[in-house]
Formats: structure tokens, C-alpha cells, sequence
């Protein structure tokens, strides 16, 4: 009988003792079907911890502007306004203020983390302290924002760091952003739509969709005491409707183009050959089209079978580990580290910008600081290759400090923005990073230039 | 759905009178740059005068700086700049530091360190010299009293500034130094973006440097280096040959037994050989670290060596 039971977590094994019981034993499976239910109930701890509900799609989000302005309070505004509507649990302002140390990837951040969800999203809330911990939190992709939201106390206005808090949202590649004048309490009609225009030139002036950020006033004080409901809780309700409705919901990984970072090789005798690797978007199917990129090449081929686990899958979704049968190429054209993909989706690049966290000591990261020229080795995917690097706005690079870098690799590889990779040097790692732009391809005496001496370099440079 | 009825009415009587006064608000507020709160009350007690608003606004602004500079006193201030300033003889290093690392990246703040860098600067060079180097540590009461080159006393204009970001900020510590005449300062401030007479970074290094013939050309070229190295490398003291090099390299505190940053295949001793040109003297300063000294000492102490 047990064995019944943990049978009945596997699916295929359930159709077969199903049909099994109903042919010999009906008596018996009704027995069992009745005592299974109550049984597989329990397997849930469902009074303990909440199951997850995926039926909403997700987006993350995050709280920027002055320290006084209200950020927090407005977050707990939010988590106290959606409470009352069954949506979220309240969180008081001394549970968000103090952002916690959290270590991601082995990378020290202040952040504080709130979920919530409105009618039609279900929402992640990031709100760290200082630019260094948004930029830490973009590098490490803990929480990646899809969209922010800028409070502004219509008090004062636009204040000469917010210019900052705009850069930052550049940096860490937020483009939708909704501005929350907070404070209407303690202001008049007239001085909120003057801070109103004021935002909308800064945002312009610095690249924003100026004139059609959508800006909510209200204050976050009066909703999170549960005063001037038309200030108040209707306020956050409005601006998390234009949350919703102008931040765009992210693509998920089982939408975007099929992408297998291939991992190992295989042929096999009167079949051909087998890529396997964990399939890292995308569905794949029997028949499709696919393309084979990295190491200077592109093949094309089809897929002629997807496995699992030794069984046949009838289409491999994000995230499975799967074994893939290709036509037509052999198993010495593939290597560990090319990419299978959907023909047209991908590229490989030889030269990018990028943003880099580099390890300090105690994160164990190197003691010594860096300069430019410094080889290093390029982690990403299942690839790996050896990279110069370039320190384009500072002489050095010290443990503990994010950084622009600029890489040049050695071998062009698949590589897009967004991508995160790691930097390690022999046997440490140095730092994490991400993909920020893609740069022109070397010029074939650049690329030469890449394996020269630091003698040789200072000559040819000298010399210029 | 009255309230805005009524609203609509009000909008449409009052509605050349207001449009009158908005413009006056939005043209104070962006000749001034005071928060909306503070334009408002200038109109209101100046009968929407602009020109006398304005002039009151400039006139409170140094009180409202002190007020809310007071409001916000005692909150944590752990981000900040480095500001360092140097001619051959005389050189500052001045940290400041504020509450978040966006305002350590605005330009207000970048001109207040500035000019208290410079004050301090000025300070250095008002000291009579002396054979050998001579490093006066400030605290930040000491630097406070000084007046930057509009007459206002740092701490006046400390106040400006924290009423301008609206954020607390602190001017932490100080270091002059004056050199002998035989003796040439550098200064190298990480990282290294500013230009102009104030370096601002994080860290800051100095170094005093000493020929010992005539044959390094380029003091100021190699003393960049060595202060790069400083920065980076963060070693405790010179050293002298009577110090054995340690055995984990990555532990070595001794300046002339590290490794050279810049070149790792020779250390500090062999470039500073090279050069033939001998360190008299180095300081090293981190924003954010521990103040070691400059807390309550008098003016008059002043810290020699060699």
C-alpha cells in the first residue's frame, strides 16, 4: 500500500497501477483512491507555509528618491493599502526601514525585499539605501527591475540629487519609471503641479519619456494612518494602477526564442548526434530549426528528437535538462560552450561593455586592486575564454568597488546585454558582473594586439 | 465627484489670479532653487514681492540651513569624499561625509569639499615651515572655524549645503602638511576622475619624496605611482632594511618590501632605487575608516617626524 502511495507522485507509474487496479482489484483502488486523497493532502504542510500562486505574472519593482521623501513609508503605505484588500500582508515601516545585510551570490547588499500583488500582477518590491546597493543588486540579479517608482516630496521638490537617483535608474537599465509626489498633505494644489512640471523637464533632460511619466500625488502618510482616503489609500491605489498599466510586464523565459547552452556531446552509433544541456529558454520541439553558435562558427541543423531522462519528450520547456538529436553535423563541429538556439537569435561578440561587482577580501575576492591590461578569465554559460580588460573611467579597480569595465575576449562568443558572467583569475574569483553594451567587433590588429607584451604594448604606445 | 465640482468652479473664478501667483512661485523656486515650502512662505510675507521674497530667501537661507542642519544632526553619516589638494610644498586632505553615496556624486556636495579642501590648503600654507615635514591633524570643530575664500566659515556653508540636499553631512577630519625645502609633496586620490586643483575619490594618498641626485627628471610622474601604489596597497609604515620582508607577500605591511602595483615583478625598494629618490614620509586616508587621530587635539600639537 505505501509503495502505492510514493508511486503516486510519479505520473506515468500512476496511469499504470490505475490501470492495473482497475482491471484485477476494482474493489481495492476504490479503497485506495479514497485513503490517497487524504493522504497526498498531507503532504502539504499547507497550514504551516503558503503555496505560491503563479496565476498572476510577475514583475519587480523598486522604490528610488531622497532619503526623507517618504520611500519607505510609502511602502509600507502600499503593503497596508492592498492588506485591507486581501492582497498583500502589512508591513510596518521599522520592517522595511534598516535594509538587512543580504548575501547574494556570496556578494554582501543592503536591500530589503517586500512581495505584494494587485488585481492583475504579482509583485517584487526592492528598496535599498545607497546607489552601490542598486548596483550590486543589478550585477547579481537578485531582484532585477522591471520598473521604479521616483518619490518626490512635493515640499521640496525636485532636489539636486535626484538628478543621481535618475542617472541610476539609466544605469541599472530601468526605462519605466512612475513618479509618486508624496507629501500632498503638507503642500497646496498649486505647489504640487508646479513640482509636477519640474519633474517632467528633469526626466526629459535626462532622457525620459518626460511628458507621458505617469505621476500620482497623494501621501503615503495619510494612507499608511488610514486618514484622507482621496489622498490616502486612493492615492496608492491609483499609482499601483498605473503601475501596472505602464510598467511592462517581462518576458518570461518559456516565452522568449528556444536557447540550449550546450554542456556535453555525444554520438551515438546509428542515431547521430546528441547535444545535452539545460534548456535555458524557450520550448523545443522535434523539427525545429536550430543553430549552433560560438568558438568563431555558426551551423545550422534541426532538431530531430528531444530526450529526458532516456524518454522520448514531446517538447523540452525552460529549465529542463534535456538531451537533443541533431542532424546532420558531427560531434567534433559542437563543443561544450557553443549555444544551440532558434536560427537568428543569437550572436557572438568579442567586445562589450560591462558593469562588474569586484569581490573584497572578505567576500574572497583578491587583496590587490587591478589595472587595465590585466588578463583575466571570462565564466558565462557553459563557456569560458580569456579576456583583457580595459578600466576605461579610473586608473585601478579596488576590491569591494563596482566598476565599468570594458572586455575584450580573446574568441568571440555568444554573448548578449543582460548576460551575466563571472571574472576569475587562476584558481580565485575576482568579481560578477553583466552585460551592459555590446561594442563593435575587434579590428583584426586589435585582436593581435590582445596576446602582446606589456613591453611590446608601452613601445607601440610610446610611439604614437 | 462635489468636492471636484466645486474645485472646477474655484479654478475657473480665481483662475487668472492663481495662474499669476503659480508663475511667481515657479519663477522663484527656479531662480533660487529653495524647496517649494520655503518660495511659498517667502511670497506670503513679502505680498508676492518677488524681488524682496528673494532677497529674504537668500538672507534666511543660511538659518534654514542651520535649522535643518540642527533637525538632522546625530543621523549616521558613512558615505562621503575624499578632497585633496597639493603643491609641492603644501597639501590638505579633508574628509566629508554625508548620509547616502547619491549625494556623494552631486556637484553641490563635490563644491563644498572643495572649498573646505582649499581652506585647509590655505591653513597649511599660513604655517611657518620648518626643517623637517610637519603634519597638523584637524578635527572637525578646528576645520569649521576656518573661512573659505567668500569670508563664511565652513560651517556656515556646511549648513548651506545640508539645507540645499536636505541630507545630514559632516566634515570628519583633516591633514596638513608642510614640506622642507628639500623635500617634494605628491597626492593621488582613487578614484581618480576630477580634475582641477581638488582631487576628490575615496581614498586618498600622499606621499613626500626626497631626491637623492639629480637623475629622476619627473618627481611628480613617480610620486603618482608610488601614491597609486599606497592607495591600493595600503601599507603600514616605510620600513627600513633592518625589517625582513615577510614571508606571505600578500601580508606585507612594510612599504619598501611590497610589491610594486604597477609592475609586480620589482617591489617599491628597487623603484624607489631606480629613481634614486628616498620616501620621507606617506599618509594614506580612507573615507569611511576609523578615526585614529585628530580627535580633541589642540591646534598647537603638531605631529614631527625625522
Amino acid at each position: 500500500m505505501t509503495a502505492f502511495i510514493v508511486a503516486r507522485s510519479l505520473p506515468v507509474l500512476n496511469r499504470a497501477i490505475k490501470q492495473f487496479l482497475s482491471n484485477d482489484l476494482t474493489h481495492q483502488a476504490r479503497v485506495i483512491q479514497c485513503v490517497i486523497p487524504s493522504l497526498t493532502q498531507s503532504r502539504f504542510y499547507a497550514a504551516e507555509k503558503k503555496v505560491f500562486d503563479r496565476s498572476k505574472p510577475h514583475c519587480n519593482v523598486g522604490t528610488i528618491g531622497h532619503v526623507d521623501h517618504g520611500k519607505t513609508t510609502l511602502t509600507a503605505a502600499i503593503t497596508k493599502v492592498l492588506a485591507d484588500q486581501k492582497l498583500a500582508e502589512a508591513k510596518k515601516y521599522q520592517d522595511i526601514d534598516n535594509a538587512p545585510e543580504e548575501k547574494a551570490r556570496g556578494i554582501t547588499i543592503n536591500v530589503a525585499h517586500i512581495e505584494y500583488q494587485t488585481e492583475n500582477r504579482h509583485y517584487g518590491h526592492t528598496d535599498c539605501p545607497g546607489h552601490a546597493d542598486y548596483i550590486k543588486n543589478m550585477i547579481t540579479g537578485a531582484a532585477q527591475m522591471d520598473g521604479g517608482i521616483l518619490v518626490v516630496a512635493a515640499t521640496d521638490g525636485v532636489m539636486p540629487q535626484t538628478r543621481e537617483h535618475l542617472l541610476l535608474a539609466k544605469q541599472i537599465g530601468v526605462d519605466h519609471l512612475v513618479v509618486f509626489i508624496n507629501k500632498v498633505d503638507a503642500a497646496d494644489k498649486e505647489m504640487v503641479e508646479l513640482v509636477e512640471m519640474e519633474i517632467r523637464e528633469l526626466m526629459t533632460q535626462m532622457g525620459f519619456d518626460g511628458d507621458n511619466v505617469p505621476i500620482v500625488a497623494g501621501s503615503a502618510l495619510c494612507a499608511l494612518e488610514g486618514k484622507n482616503p482621496e489622498i490616502g489609500s486612493e492615492a496608492v491605489l491609483k499609482l499601483l494602477k498605473e503601475v501596472d498599466n505602464y510598467i511592462p510586464t517581462p518576458t518570461r523565459e518559456l516565452d522568449k526564442p528556444f536557447l540550449l547552452p550546450v554542456e556535453h556531446v555525444y554520438s551515438i552509433p546509428g542515431r547521430g548526434t546528441v547535444v545535452t544541456g539545460r534548456l535555458e529558454r524557450g520550448v523545443v520541439k522535434k523539427g525545429n530549426d536550430c543553430e549552433f553558435v560560438g568558438y568563431n562558427k555558426v551551423l545550422k541543423s534541426t532538431v530531430t528528437g528531444v530526450e529526458m531522462f532516456h524518454q522520448i519528450l514531446e517538447e523540452a520547456q525552460a529549465g529542463d535538462q534535456v538531451g537533443a538529436l541533431v542532424r546532420g553535423v558531427k560531434r567534433d563541429d559542437i563543443k561544450r560552450g557553443m549555444v544551440m538556439a532558434k536560427p537568428g537569435t543569437v550572436k557572438s561578440y568579442d567586445h562589450i561593455e560591462s558593469q562588474v561587482y569586484i569581490l573584497s577580501k572578505d567576500e574572497g575576492g583578491r587583496t590587490k586592486p587591478f589595472t587595465s591590461y590585466i588578463q583575466l578569465q571570462m565564466f558565462c554559460r557553459t563557456w569560458d575564454c580569456a579576456i583583457q580588460v580595459i578600466v576605461p573611467d579610473k586608473e585601478m579597480v579596488m576590491p569591494g568597488e563596482d566598476s565599468k569595465l570594458i572586455l575584450k575576449l580573446l574568441r568571440p562568443m555568444v554573448l548578449e546585454q543582460g548576460q551575466r558572467f563571472t571574472l576569475r583569475d587562476g584558481s580565485q574569483t575576482l568579481g560578477t558582473g553583466v552585460v551592459t553594451k555590446v561594442l563593435p567587433a575587434l579590428k583584426e590588429n586589435e585582436r593581435i594586439q590582445l596576446l602582446e607584451g606589456k613591453k611590446a604594448r608601452e613601445k607601440r604606445q610610446a610611439q604614437k | 465627484m462635489i468636492s471636484s465640482k466645486i474645485f472646477a468652479r474655484f479654478v475657473h473664478l480665481q483662475g487668472p489670479c492663481l495662474a499669476a501667483e503659480k508663475s511667481l512661485l515657479a519663477t522663484l523656486r527656479k531662480k533660487t532653487g529653495y524647496t517649494f515650502s520655503n518660495c511659498k512662505k517667502a511670497l506670503e510675507l513679502h505680498n508676492n514681492d518677488i524681488k524682496q521674497a528673494e532677497a529674504w530667501l537668500r538672507q534666511q537661507a543660511q538659518s534654514l540651513g542651520w535649522a535643518k542642519a540642527t533637525k538632522l544632526e546625530g543621523r549616521q553619516t558613512s558615505q562621503g569624499l575624499i578632497g585633496l589638494s597639493f603643491n609641492s610644498k603644501n597639501a590638505a586632505l579633508v574628509e566629508v561625509n554625508c548620509e547616502t553615496d547619491f549625494v556623494a556624486r552631486n556637484k553641490e556636495f563635490h563644491k563644498y569639499v572643495e572649498e573646505a579642501t582649499l581652506s585647509c590648503l590655505n591653513f597649511a600654507q599660513t604655517q611657518p615651515g620648518d626643517k623637517t615635514i610637519k603634519k597638523i591633524s584637524l578635527n572637525s570643530d578646528q576645520m569649521k572655524a576656518f573661512l573659505a575664500t567668500d569670508g563664511k566659515s565652513l560651517a556656515d556653508h556646511l549648513a548651506l549645503m545640508i539645507g540645499t540636499v536636505g541630507e545630514n553631512a559632516s566634515l570628519k577630519r583633516g591633514l596638513c602638511v608642510k614640506a622642507p625645502s628639500d623635500v617634494h609633496l605628491v597626492g593621488y586620490v582613487h578614484p581618480s576622475g576630477s580634475d582641477g586643483s581638488v582631487l576628490l575619490g575615496k581614498i586618498g594618498g600622499l606621499i613626500a619624496l626626497k631626491q637623492l641626485s639629480s637623475k629622476c627628471a619627473d618627481l611628480d610622474e613617480i610620486g603618482k605611482k608610488l601614491c597609486q601604489h599606497i592607495v591600493g596597497m595600503n601599507p603600514q609604515k616605510i620600513g627600513t632594511s633592518d625589517d625582513e620582508p615577510a614571508k606571505d607577500k600578500e601580508e606585507e605591511v612594510c612599504l619598501i618590501h611590497q610589491e610594486f602595483l604597477l609592475d609586480d615583478s620589482v617591489t617599491v625598494k628597487e623603484v624607489l632605487d631606480e629613481h634614486e629618490i628616498e620616501v620621507v614620509d606617506f599618509k594614506r586616508l580612507e573615507c569611511g575608516g576609523d578615526t585614529v587621530e585628530g580627535v580633541n587635539q589642540p591646534l598647537e600639537l603638531i605631529e614631527t617626524c625625522q
